[in-house]
């Protein structure tokens, strides 16, 4: 079963396209990343999918459904973000018993357990939280919920490094009792890459990559050497990356789709190859220019 | 040696060259090798290897999917993976031909490198080779 | 993971028992404002205070007038405050649509005006022993039967409830467009003063009587409910294309 469904689905902001011509679609019961830089359409993309706010063209189905203002979407929904408002009226517990009466998988007893564990105190406000523990509180709602779609827009913001580490594995421990699919957007795909099994890499609110993260760890490869050899052996092939070390070394990057003879000859003239990470693939694909940040610091 | 069920935690190495699948993987064949997991014996699930490694299940069956294919591994219907009894000579003959070659080669090439000849890179292997047969006795 | 069947009503009154628990500060503000209110009655000259030429309430009549005139505007200002952006995006954390977020809001604000409607009762009992304590000449009148003071209650409720429905509507249009906030006020006062340099027809004070005039209980629920109505379908038809958290 198809959960989420695009095509060619576009959300202006003016004259801004937040998010460009987008067509993908999710499979039931996987844990798909959305990663892009800062800007990328990754938040928009979300709302739209939760139903907060409508496209300007296209189409977008969630549960074979329009998500925008659907009741169906909304009840089998949940959109964790650091923005999520609770009325101050309510403390953290009596915030806890009203989501379990509106999702009606609620795990309360998990709920309960994961509170303790973080150590947050039933009778506080949520507006008086901590940004992390905020975070942290909202993470809960959206591992309890067990709503058949999770979506975690950057749920990790504000959390220190031990409590991240153990949101992960909690949300991995859950995902594999019970089964669901679920969107992950964070900017720090190193921590989130071994619980994915997709990545939809977006940029400039338009997809460029929408693979397993296995096959992304095998996207692209690195390869050092002196530049004149290097772009020798490159002669026509597409770069992601472009480094200059020195004034005759380079560090380029491409996709990985040379033969393994191909590789040995390169190793042969003195090229060395190594594997590029995931982050870094992810960085090089997003970034505004081939040259990086360096870029805008050379002269000429 | 015999772990002890659910508690273990290997770490794996993001940074390796090596996919988490592959290492998954050979995770499972050294457990093969130093009989941890016997023959004929139900291998781990691919949840109960995605919890172990705290990676996505996805990702765990495609290690032992690798294994499967290499006959390493057989599929009992409605029960899950067991290992193949001559699941050792293979995992041994694999590794001999693949990772230790490419391993001599490494280290030839870096014998090369450094101007060691012949006889000076064999004495240092098998020098080496007697020290670890000894330390095992 | 199997679907969740929803059925609205359903959502509508979960969503109406968050909102009792969490919309306290409401209760709150209205008794501040009660207690304001009976300060400003005790007072005295106070009370010159709802006959400005223009608004010409009847609240010499009766003592107790001018706490519902404040609860009147208690239930306008609420309104408008549970149409702000703090209060709609409360219902996104959960589970809801616009609709089933408008009827909680309805029902809420139904019951939270009956309430003042007690309190404005209650208020003004209050407020007449306390003048009858301070001027011993006085004399109590109006002594109520049971199904009086039901009545009694149940009109004030209505007045404050169709306030209820001008503040939300008025919300509503403020938060479509924030220009709204500075151009109602000017169309109000405009309109209030073009309206008493006529001398003939005093369009507001006609509106006013078309309701406080009514003796009937039930025609008084039916005039002042579909009005009401009117007003918060208007604005339900407004926010249909509302975004959240744009």
């Amino acid at each position: 079963m198809k959960v989420v469904e695009c095509k060619n689905l576009t959300k202006q902001y003016g004259r801004v396209k937040a998010v460009n011509d987008l067509t993908f679609t999710l499979a039931e019961n996987k844990i798909t990343g959305l990663v892009g830089r800062n800007g990328a359409g990754k938040t928009t993309l979300l709302k739209m999918i939760a139903g907060y706010l409508h496209h300007n063209s296209g189409n977008i189905q969630v549960f074979s459904e329009n998500p925008f203002n659907n009741l169906k979407v909304s009840a089998n929904t949940i959109f964790i973000d650091n923005s999520m408002s609770f009325s101050p009226a309510l403390t953290l517990g009596q915030l806890l018993e009203t989501a379990g009466e509106f999702y009606v998988n609620w795990d309360k007893n998990l709920a309960n357990r994961l509170f303790k564990y973080f150590s947050l105190n039933p009778d506080q406000s949520h507006v008086n939280l901590s940004k992390g523990n905020k975070s942290t509180f909202n993470m809960i709602i959206g591992l309890a919920a067990h709503c058949p779609l999770t979506i975690f827009d950057e749920p990790t913001s504000g959390m220190d490094a031990g409590t991240r580490k153990d949101f992960y594995r909690a949300l991995l421990k859950d995902y594999i009792a019970h089964p669901r699919t679920i969107i992950l957007s964070s900017h720090l795909l190193e921590e989130i890459e071994d619980i994915l099994e997709d990545i939809l890499l977006i940029k400039n609110g338009e997809k460029l990559l929408h693979i397993s993260v296995a096959e992304l760890k095998e996207y692209a490869i690195g390869i050092t050497g002196k530049t004149d050899r290097i772009n020798q052996w490159l002669s026509n092939r597409e770069r992601i990356f472009t480094h200059e070390i020195g004034n005759d070394d380079s560090y380029v990057v491409i996709k990985n789709e040379c033969s393994s003879s191909e590789l040995e000859e390169a190793r042969e003239i003195g090229m060395r190859i190594s594997q590029v990470s995931t982050e870094d693939i992810c960085m090089h694909l997003t970034s505004k220019s081939k040259g990086g940040i360096d870029h805008v610091f050379s002269r000429g | 040696m015999w772990y002890v069920g659910g508690d273990v935690r290997l770490i794996l190495n993001s940074d390796s060259m090596k996919p988490i699948y592959v290492q998954i993987a050979e995770w499972l064949e050294t457990e093969i090798l130093i009989q941890a997991i016997q023959c004929d014996e139900k291998i781990y699930s691919q949840y109960q290897l995605a919890e172990m490694f705290n990676i996505n299940p996805a990702t765990a069956a495609k290690g032992i999917n690798i294994l499967a294919e290499e006959n390493v591994l057989y599929k009992k219907r409605g029960l899950g993976m067991f290992v193949a009894t001559d699941a050792r000579h293979i995992i041994l003959n694999k590794r001999k031909n693949t990772k230790l070659r490419a391993m001599v080669n490494e280290l030839a090439k870096e014998a090369v490198q450094l101007q060691v000849n012949e006889e000076e890179l064999v004495e240092m292997i098998r020098g080496m080779h007697q020290k670890l047969k000894g330390d095992q006795k | 993971m199997s679907l969740v069947e929803v059925n609205s009503w359903d959502i509508v009154k979960k969503q109406y028992r968050y909102k009792l628990k969490s919309y306290l500060g409401v209760f709150s503000s209205l008794i501040i404002i009660q207690v304001l209110a009976i300060f400003f009655s005790l007072n005295g000259t106070g009370m010159s205070g709802g006959s400005s030429g223009t608004f010409s309430y009847k609240v010499n009549y009766y003592s107790g007038d001018l706490i519902l005139v404040f609860m009147m505007l208690w239930g306008f200002i609420t309104a408008i405050i549970i149409t702000t952006k703090a209060y709609r995006y409360d219902d996104t954390s959960f589970v809801t649509n616009r609709l089933t977020s408008h009827f909680s809001n309805i029902l809420f604000l139904i019951s939270a005006s009956l309430f003042a409607g007690l309190t404005v009762f209650l208020s003004s009992h209050l407020f007449r022993l306390i003048t009858n304590i301070m001027n011993v000449d006085s004399i109590m009148v109006n002594e109520h039967t049971p199904l009086q003071i039901a009545k009694g209650i149940i009109g004030a409720g209505l007045y404050i409830f169709l306030f209820t429905s001008i503040g939300y509507l008025v919300g509503m249009l403020i938060q479509k467009n924030k220009l709204f906030s500075f151009f109602l006020p000017i169309v109000l006062v405009g309109a209030m003063y073009l309206d008493g340099m006529n001398n003939d027809v005093l369009i507001f004070h006609s509106i006013s009587l078309y309701f406080l005039s009514e003796t009937l209980l039930s025609l008084l629920i039916i005039k002042i409910m579909s009005v009401s109505l009117l007003f918060y379908g208007f604005a339900i038809i407004l926010s249909a294309r509302m975004e959240v958290r744009a």
